[in-house]
């Protein structure tokens, strides 16, 4: 039996194309060779650029839109700019927040009736410090806008939960973490920092190490807070991450354009 | 120049936080403060807290006068919500016992400032 099995399989070796016999060096046959995997690791060159290619078209829809916006509300609006190529931002005045979110979200032209996030970016070289910023998508022309305005320290900002009810968590999270305070708020109090918790970690000039620490107590049979203290060999931080992909590009802003409005005509 | 630059400065309108002048700013932090007074008694009712009630009376007078020096406004008003923020915790219980002693410090040392203690107490190799 054994011996038929091995006759077999030399009389196919020999159709393969093995047949050099078996004193022979082992040759794989040619249909296999052919694959490409047994061929050299040379990778082909990739002819087509990785960037994102923006379409004209949506591109002049997105800044014929944008110029609309601010001439229905030239109060408020005081740029218009698109960011990487399909991104239409606004930038409006900070007392403009409730008018332009209300038209942005009734208006039978944009009915961006979700917003779908709400954040806060800290720069601590503006006089306003803190850029808020809104994204807002409307299901019903399938597209998205990003709304942004400025705030410091202490000026208030009218809070959108009387428009958009996804609002709420995220200004208790802009309050939270950078302390900007919203006016009109149904219930503005921390939501991810613990009770006592001093000082607003999302701040540029809050040390990552932050104030104080934590720990229980055996005496007092409780948890204390007590101010940190740190040996010098701990207090150096590589704030740098080891994973940065475009370090060539890593102090320019994303390319925007701006789109030039006619504010004469009123 | 500078003086054009100081008094458009000085003529800067802000939007207020809570108030309009330092009256009513006041009265805000006097009726903070009376709350707060009032719910003492409560809290040591509710709580088993190591503390007796005048320690707490001179904690929270100790807590006011520390933003003594304080005139803008609005960061009296800032300071105002931050502080009925804390209340509200400490009245719906959401801060624990462990929360409301950590206002009084009672594990940190203080730590001497004289030159030889710092040396004595340092504990930096390099």
């Amino acid at each position: 039996m054994a011996v038929r099995v091995i006759t077999k399989i030399f009389q196919q070796s020999n159709y393969l194309g093995l047949h050099k016999g078996t004193t022979q060096t082992f040759c794989l046959p040619n249909f296999i060779l052919n694959r490409p995997r047994f061929q050299s690791t040379e990778v082909p060159k990739e002819t087509r650029p990785t960037v994102r290619t923006t379409n004209d078209l949506v591109k002049k829809n997105l800044s014929d839109f944008g110029r609309y916006v601010a001439e229905c509300l030239p109060k408020y609006v005081q740029k218009v700019q698109i960011a990487t190529g399909d991104e239409l931002e606004i930038l409006i005045a900070p007392d403009g927040v409730l008018p332009v979110l209300q038209f942005l979200k009734d208006h039978h032209n944009c009915q961006f009736s979700n917003l779908a996030d709400l954040c806060a970016v800290d720069v601590p070289q503006r006089s306003n410090r803190f850029e808020i910023v809104y994204n807002l998508l409307s299901v019903r022309f399938n597209s998205r806008i990003r709304v942004k305005t400025y705030t410091d320290e202490l000026t208030p900002i009218d809070s959108s939960t009387s428009i958009f009810e996804a609002a709420n968590w995220y200004e208790r999270e802009i309050w939270d973490m950078y302390g900007v305070f919203f006016s009109n708020h149904p219930d503005l109090r921390r939501i991810l920092t613990d009770y006592g918790f001093e000082g607003h970690p999302f701040r540029k000039d809050f040390p990552l190490s932050g104030y104080v620490e934590v720990r229980y107590d055996d005496d007092k049979k409780r948890v204390v807070v007590e101010p940190l203290e740190m040996a010098q060999e701990f207090r150096r931080f590589e704030l740098s991450t080891p994973w940065e992909q475009f370090p060539n590009f890593r102090n320019s802003a994303p390319p925007t354009e701006e789109i030039p409005l006619n504010k004469e005509e009123k | 120049m500078a003086t054009r630059e100081a008094s458009k400065h000085a003529t800067k309108i802000v939007r207020p936080l809570l108030s309009s002048d330092k009256s009513e700013a006041k009265k805000r932090v006097l009726n903070l403060y009376k709350t707060y007074y009032r719910q003492i008694p409560l809290m040591l009712f509710d709580r088993h807290l190591p503390v007796t009630k005048e320690e707490c009376q001179q904690k929270l007078k100790e807590e006011f006068l520390k933003n003594k020096h304080v005139t803008d406004v609005r960061v009296i008003d800032m300071l105002v919500i931050k502080g009925q923020m804390l209340l509200q915790e400490i009245v719906t219980k959401w801060a624990q016992d462990c929360h409301v002693m950590s206002l009084f410090k009672d594990t940190v040392e203080h730590k001497q400032n004289d030159f030889l203690s710092k040396f004595i107490n340092s504990n930096d190799s390099q």
